[in-house]
């Protein structure tokens, strides 16, 4: 079977269609048995979606951290244990690494490129949920030798991915319906990624921020269990310590949170300059001869190992160990500000090389650098300050999370949650708040969408449908313009109203405080078999129109009106009163962006 | 559980069939899952395993090296390896370690910046106060030196909690006194004089000898007294006693201890730039002894070297003013001195006590005039000059 891929190579970007040949080709048969399933086991999807989501969890969890070990074993092996400047291997490792994952990637593996976010993304909203199988043990293989071999790249999205795939692979195999299975994708991204951060509500947050784009209550439940699954594993190996311990920092004075808002601001400025960088950077090595694709990797690598041997071996791998240094105040300001933009520079040239490994690691790298940086600048000038340059760092992280990958939600969370430090809520919401603002007014596309479009692929922008103000029923809803009768009005009487009116409908007020929107031609049929005097009431079918109100969206009217039409819309406070009248005409008008 | 929908449904015979079937396969799949999860809990357990145990075994490897490279004063290759040694195994005492080999290493910031976030988990870590102390005397932060010095004096200390709180107190004494704060200095160095037992001669002797450097030659001679006295008297004791009794004009008690300190068994193995400033000492001491006109000696004995004084000063004074600039400023001294009868006699100055105090006030003045305008003196008058500074002092005991 084809493998389905959001970045097969640059020039030829693989079709959604052809890629995924292989669900499309078995679409007959397998109406056909969901036809069956439906019939003699109703509800078996649902029952076995909650106890897969556990089975998902705990495999993600366990293949995290195998994958997690894989990392620090290959980077023990490949750059000693205690890697440092001046190092010839520092330069040679990561070039080696770089040419055996590009050999790997281009013969056996083309869907382990890139993070793994986007690709999870493309599985759910392009391929039915399905990530293969070689996708999976592509990205583990890939991936942990890139990021243990020095490249500058992070875990947590291949973790993503490889939640994702198994998720796929376990509900594929248990033949679930098509539409059970694009929802375990995101159940499986959210077990990988809770099991990369050791936390479950972020993880759950960003699935939903970044990959489903709504709260769905369908899917919420599983998401939890799979997380919850994945999270216990994980502290079960590696224990229940979060994973950054900062000293507590008690935030009293309010006026501190100016210098957090420095922070915001700052973090609000680099962060569209690292999105520029690669949303440059990556398409143009993508456009280079198909065979550079499989230096590019290796180039990257000793350029990176170049910025390590030449005194920052810091900013090579993963850095989680760096950024504790961070959080733990071990770094002047200078060498901060420099560990901040080299990194930058070492993630771009990784990243865009299509090196497989993802962008939250060395985006927490980045702002914790920043932050740390930040703090001791400003605590340098204003020694009064409380915070210490540790709670910067990590306000720093939550910042470039927030203004780089644009997920405001998740970046609070992530931060209490990987800190286990709920002292700085204040600051980190502010500092986030402002560096989201900051860098959309900036960069309005966010850095996912950006790598979207450079892979020819148009997947929903989860930002922009946050930012997508819907309408409401009170955007269009029109004065009263047709009669309105009681049900004891005789049929005579509504006829000559609606001939005076000129009008094709009547709103009919019954008795029990509902309505009825009564059109011409019911009227008409109505009159050819009962009296004139009789009430209109009798004129009626047993059904009523909705109880629609202002405040409504404006897409549920949309499905009445095959039915009625004109649809009465009541004030919530005063049932029975009418607020005015909606035709499909002044929806549809209100669509089209009339008033 | 069934829903509303599912509600009388009837199955054909082949979907009842079909249902077990679907049954058997979910609970095999189910299964099947159960065991795979099983196999990959097992080989996860393994890799983590070897690589935990391995991260141990490097942890206290580089831990050691660290500390090895510590102690033998390199403290920049102890930097890398217990860097390296948190990274696999991190521990308070590898972070203290660490910053402190960063201190070493003049990396004085990053060593304030690791020990300043130490201490905001542990404010009242005895041995991380007194880090950061030293690196705040190092970057010249004195106001911030002491509260830390202080700090360290209140905190927790591991093992000897007494002694290390001493070591503190003096060095921040010894801080206090290269900052010319010698009242602050004498203050803590007298604290850590009463805290030290009197047994203890090498802190009590040590303490003496600061209490020197802050000025404060009383409470110092007072100590090397106290510790000179103990059974065994330690040659430092006698020699600090001698030295502290010369500067303060007590030459009697120096010669005292000063002979001594000749006289001990140990004298023989003092290094000679030692020995030789303790015999000139001793010598002076001596020498003003012999000149000193003591109020209790026989009135003859006190004639004649009041007599012999005022010879010295007068030599000194005619010596002095030959210089044409110093002339006019020993006019007031030209003067006093001419009002003295040009003639007297040892039985005059014994019946006139009045006019031998006189006399000797004159020498005294002479001759701190003269060192002030002329210089300093040498021979028998430098000597007058020091029974001049305090002739109270020389015989007290």
């Amino acid at each position: 079977m084809p493998e389905p891929t959001t970045q097969s190579t640059a020039a030829e970007p693989v079709s959604p269609g052809l890629a995924d040949a292989g669900p499309e080709s078995a679409s007959g048969k397998e109406s056909s048995f969901a036809a069956t399933l439906e019939r003699i086991a109703p509800t078996r999807d649902e029952r076995l979606f909650l106890v897969l989501s556990i089975f998902i969890g705990v495999m993600s969890g366990l293949l995290v951290v195998a994958f997690r070990i894989a990392i620090d074993w290959i980077k023990l092996l490949t750059l000693g244990s205690a890697p440092h400047a001046y190092q010839l291997r520092l330069i040679f490792v990561p070039a080696i690494a770089g040419l055996v994952v590009a050999a790997l990637v281009m013969w056996f593996f083309p869907a382990a490129r890139g993070s793994g976010v986007n690709q999870t993304k493309a599985a759910l909203y392009v391929y039915d949920g399905y990530i293969s199988m070689r996708t999976v043990i592509g990205k583990f293989i890939t991936a942990a030798l890139a990021i243990g071999a020095g490249h500058s790249l992070g875990p947590e999205d291949p973790s993503l991915q490889i939640g994702a795939g198994v998720a796929s692979i376990i509900a594929r195999k248990l033949n679930m319906s098509r539409r059970r299975l694009r929802m375990f994708a995101p159940i499986g991204a959210a077990a990988g990624l809770a099991a990369a951060f050791n936390a479950p509500i972020s993880a759950i947050l960003f699935v939903i921020e970044e990959v489903i784009g709504s709260w769905s209550a369908a899917v919420l439940g599983s998401l939890v269990l799979a997380a919850i699954s994945s999270v216990v594993v994980v502290k079960w190996f590696l224990g229940a310590e979060p994973m950054f311990q900062i000293p507590v920092a008690n935030f009293k004075d309010p006026r501190e949170l100016l210098a957090y808002a420095v922070l915001g601001v700052i973090g609000g400025l680099l962060a569209p300059l690292f999105s520029a960088l690669l949303g440059f950077l990556r398409p143009r090595m993508r456009a280079l001869p198909k065979w550079s694709l499989y230096l590019q990797p290796a180039v990257a690598g000793l350029m990176v190992g170049a910025i390590g041997y030449f005194g920052f071996p810091q900013v090579m791998g993963v850095g989680y160990d760096i950024i504790d240094q961070a959080l733990h105040g071990q770094f002047i300001w200078q060498v901060l500000i420099a560990l901040t933009l080299l990194k930058l520079l070492a993630t771009t040239l990784s990243f865009s090389s299509g090196t497989p490994g993802g962008m939250f690691a060395p985006t927490l790298f980045i702002g914790a650098m920043l932050g740390g940086a930040v703090g001791a600048f400003e605590k340098h000038f204003f020694p009064g300050l409380a915070g210490t340059v540790g709670t910067y760092a990590l306000v720093g992280m939550g910042v470039l999370f927030a203004g780089f990958l644009r997920a405001p939600l998740t970046s609070v969370f992530m931060v209490l949650e990987i800190s286990g430090n709920s002292d700085i809520i204040l600051p980190l919401i502010l500092a986030n708040t402002l560096a989201f603002l900051i860098s959309r007014s900036l960069q309005p596309v966010g850095i996912f969408e950006i790598f979207t479009h450079q892979d020819g692929l148009d997947l929903p922008s989860m930002e922009e449908q946050r930012e997508e103000s819907s309408l409401h029923i009170e955007d269009a809803v029109q004065p009263v313009d047709v009669p309105v009768v009681r049900g004891s009005d005789s049929l005579q009487s509504v006829a000559d109203l609606m001939a005076q009116a000129k009008a094709h409908a009547c709103l009919v007020r019954l008795p029990d405080g509902s309505w009825y929107a009564l059109s011409a031609e019911d009227l008409t049929a109505a009159s050819a078999t009962l009296t004139p005097d009789a009430p209109v009431q009798r004129a009626l079918k047993p059904d009523r129109v909705p109880q629609l109100f202002p405040d409504m969206p404006l897409d549920t009217a949309l499905h009445h009106f095959p039915r009625w039409p004109v649809l009465p819309i009541q004030n919530r406070a005063s049932r029975g009163t009418l607020e005015g009248v909606l035709t499909l005409d002044d929806v549809l008008t209100r669509y089209r962006g009339g008033h | 559980m069934m829903n509303s929908s599912q509600v009388g449904v009837v199955l054909t015979p082949e979907e009842r069939l079909a249902r077990r079937r679907l049954i058997l396969r979910d609970a095999v799949s189910l299964l099947t899952l159960f065991l795979i999860t099983v196999v990959l809990f097992i080989l996860t357990w393994l890799l983590h395993r070897s690589f935990t145990d391995h991260e141990a075994l490097l942890g206290q490897r580089w831990k050691a090296r660290g500390v090895a490279a510590l102690h033998a004063g390199n403290p920049r290759a102890a930097i890398e390896s217990l860097r390296s040694a948190l990274a696999y195994v991190p521990s308070r005492d590898t972070e203290v370690d660490l910053a402190t080999a960063l201190a070493e290493a003049g990396r004085t910031q990053e060593a304030f910046a690791y020990f300043n976030t130490l201490r905001e988990s542990a404010p009242g870590d005895g041995m991380i106060n007194l880090q950061l102390a030293r690196l705040a005397a190092k970057q010249g932060n004195e106001q911030l030196a002491i509260l830390r010095y202080q700090s360290a004096l209140d905190g927790t200390w591991e093992g000897n909690g007494y002694e290390r709180r001493r070591e503190v107190r003096l060095e921040m004494a010894g801080y206090l006194i290269t900052r010319h704060q010698d009242d602050k200095a004498r203050a803590q160095l007298l604290i850590a004089a009463s805290n030290a037992s009197t047994d203890d001669a090498a802190a009590q002797t040590r303490i003496a000898g600061m209490l020197e450097q802050a000025q404060d030659l009383s409470d110092a001679l007072n100590i090397y007294r106290a510790v000179a006295n103990l059974h065994s008297a330690p040659l430092t004791a006698l020699e600090g006693a001698g030295r502290a009794a010369f500067n303060l004009g007590m030459y009697r008690v120096a010669v005292a201890y000063l002979s001594r300190e000749f006289a001990s068994p140990g004298a023989a193995s003092l290094p000679a730039q030692a020995k030789g400033a303790d015999q000139n000492m001793l010598d002076t001491a001596n020498r003003v002894l012999l000149l000193d006109p003591a109020d209790d000696l026989p009135a003859r004995v006190r004639a004649e070297r009041t007599l012999t004084d005022r010879n010295l000063a007068r030599a000194r004074l005619t010596a002095c003013a030959a210089s044409p600039s110093a002339s006019p400023k020993l006019a007031p001294l030209v003067t006093r001195w001419n009002q003295l009868p040009q003639k007297m006699s040892l039985y005059q100055l014994e019946q006139q006590p009045d006019l031998n105090q006189t006399i000797l006030q004159l020498v005294y003045d002479t001759e701190k005039l003269t060192a002030q305008i002329c210089g300093a003196p040498t021979g028998d008058n430098a000597v007058l000059l020091r029974i001049a500074q305090n002739p109270g002092a020389v015989e007290q005991e």
